[in-house]
């Protein structure tokens, strides 16, 4: 499971934030010593660091620079001052990624797991039961046969592969479908899951898409 | 400066000076003074006025003449003081000092009304900053309690950090100049952005989005052009109509600059109010039967085109459509 560490000064976003991310299963640590946060940052050795800017005894991109120079761990800058000044320096500091307050959850996911996939070189495609699915292609392969999937049936597919083990919301699709600038409706939505269960039915695995009603799908 | 006018002025003087050379004339006639003596002591003295006159005149030309000419020429009269010339005469030195002493005050009243709303400015950031962190931990809560009534909570939020986005664009359209960098922005993230932000209303009005961005790179500011385009495609939804609502965003390439159009189907405005819709306070009749407004957002968004460089204007005809069209030129001045 991967570790992400919240660095936040605000108590009620430090855990609805935890909550959140552990919900999505990734463990999280919160960094409790502001004072000491380079060390302690070391040493709990995090996957990931969400960092916001306005944190006491020390300014988040300073702390950014200072981590810079010793680690390479994945930092995503969580601020509520969005001028474009900052959202520069953050990045120049080093920053993987930069959020702005009030930010929409689904979408912190989404960039969290951006960032892993990044990081992690070889998720290019992803086995389930006997087949593979390659990601860059879109295709679905096991021994005896081979199918091409549509642009939205691909982000769909590999967004219910990654999320194995629990149930995908609608929205949570359908954000992800929108952050690849398809803008689909409700109904486009159900008429694609519908597509990609007869293509994966041709192949042989009938009932893999799972549907909860009023909650959403989950890989079998 | 005129010279009659002057004359005007001064006549007592001239007056009393002239009786008094009449006067003499004719005591020296009374004492039998010989004709042509009398005759060359009036000229002299006649002459003698009129220099004394004519100079006096033109010493004061001189200083007022110049006054006034640069007044006129001024653009900005209160800077009359740097351009008038050295006083001379105990006159002049008065009304310099005291234009001077007025100046001066007048410069220290503006001093604090400047400093007074420079002071509200940033306590008004620095508010909007604050108020945004309870924003996103009711968000975050939303989330995490997905429930039902979670969702209408979720829309309100989304609403009031609206809200409070105006507040805060507003602030900086005034005096802006600090806080924005154009760089190389690209079109398809930021509508991406912007649907993504605007994504549960338009599911739930039931709008379709197409999107069709054929220009990709324009030279503006992310964070500006973000909210611009926010501002109107909450608009488009605001003022949609019951059924079969569209929401078209396409950009295209021309000659000499980029257009980025946000077309609606919307109930669209009258032909009476679309040349004010741009003014500041103005809410319409749209703004005032259909929906609150405030009238501000239109406002703020063309100040912030102005600054940025941008064209924008609005097509609409009532019940058919309303196309709000951005335009970028293409010239690199802005680059660096």
């Amino acid at each position: 499971m991967k570790k992400i560490m919240i660095i936040e000064d605000e108590k009620t976003i430090c855990n609805e934030l935890s909550q959140l991310l552990e919900n999505n299963n990734y463990e999280t640590i919160v960094l409790k010593n502001f004072e000491d946060a380079l060390n302690e940052i070391l040493y709990s050795s995090p996957d990931l660091i969400l960092l916001d800017i306005n944190i006491p005894y020390i300014n988040g991109e300073i702390l950014l620079k200072n981590l810079r120079k010793t680690s390479s761990i994945p930092v995503v800058m969580v601020t509520s001052r969005n001028s474009e000044i900052d959202e520069v320096l953050s990045m120049s500091y080093g920053a993987d990624d930069y959020i702005t307050k009030p930010y929409n959850p689904t979408i912190l996911l989404l960039r969290i797991s951006a960032i892993f996939k990044r990081c992690d070189t070889n998720t290019n495609s992803i086995s389930h039961k006997d087949f593979t699915f390659d990601v860059s292609k879109g295709i679905i392969k096991n021994d005896k046969d081979e199918i091409s999937l549509t642009k939205n049936e691909i982000i769909i597919f590999n967004l219910l592969l990654n999320n194995k083990n629990r149930i995908v919301s609608k929205d949570e699709i359908m954000t992800d479908l929108w952050n690849n600038d398809e803008y689909v409706n409700e109904n486009a939505l159900t008429v694609n899951i519908s597509r990609l269960r007869s293509k994966l039915a041709d192949m042989g695995y009938t009932n893999i898409i799972e549907t909860r009603k009023g909650i959403g799908y989950r890989i079998i | 400066m005129k010279f009659l006018k002057y004359v005007k002025d001064n006549i007592l003087n001239i007056l009393i000076y002239f009786s008094t050379l009449i006067l003499i004339c004719l005591m020296l006639g009374a004492f039998k003074i010989k004709i042509y003596i009398n005759i060359t002591i009036f000229i002299i003295l006649l002459f003698n006025g009129i220099v004394i006159i004519l100079l006096s005149y033109f010493r004061k030309y001189r200083f007022y003449n110049s006054f006034v000419n640069n007044l006129e020429k001024l653009d900005k009269k209160y800077l009359i003081l740097e351009t008038i010339p050295e006083p001379n005469t105990y006159e002049e030195k008065i009304m310099v000092n005291s234009l001077y002493e007025i100046n001066k005050s007048m410069i220290e009243n503006i001093k604090l009304h400047q400093s007074n709303i420079n002071e509200f400015k940033e306590f008004v950031e620095m508010w909007i900053h604050e108020v945004k962190i309870p924003i996103s931990s009711m968000i975050l809560k939303c989330h995490n309690h997905n429930e039902i009534k979670t969702q209408e909570f979720s829309n309100l939020i989304r609403r009031l950090d609206n809200n409070i986005d105006q507040i805060l664009y507003y602030v900086r359209s005034e005096d802006t100049e600090k806080d924005f960098i154009i760089s190389e922005v690209n079109l398809k993230e930021i509508v991406r952005n912007i649907s993504l932000k605007n994504k549960d209303d338009l599911l739930e009005n039931k709008i379709t989005l197409k999107v069709n961005i054929n220009a990709l790179q324009v030279n503006t500011d992310k964070k500006w052009l973000e909210f611009i385009l926010n501002q109107i495609v909450n608009n488009s939804i605001k003022y949609k109509k019951d059924n079969n609502s569209l929401i078209r965003i396409e950009s295209v390439e021309e000659k000499e600059k980029i257009v980025l159009s946000i077309y609606d189907n919307g109930i669209g405005i009258p032909e009476s109010d679309i040349t004010r819709v741009f003014n500041k306070s103005f809410t319409g009749t749209n703004g005032r039967d259909k929906v609150k407004s405030t009238g501000m957002g239109l406002y703020i968004i063309k100040n912030l085109c102005n600054k940025l460089g941008h064209n924008i204007y609005i097509q609409s005809k009532e019940n058919k459509y309303t196309k709000v069209i951005i335009e970028f030129g293409k010239n690199n001045i802005y680059k660096f």
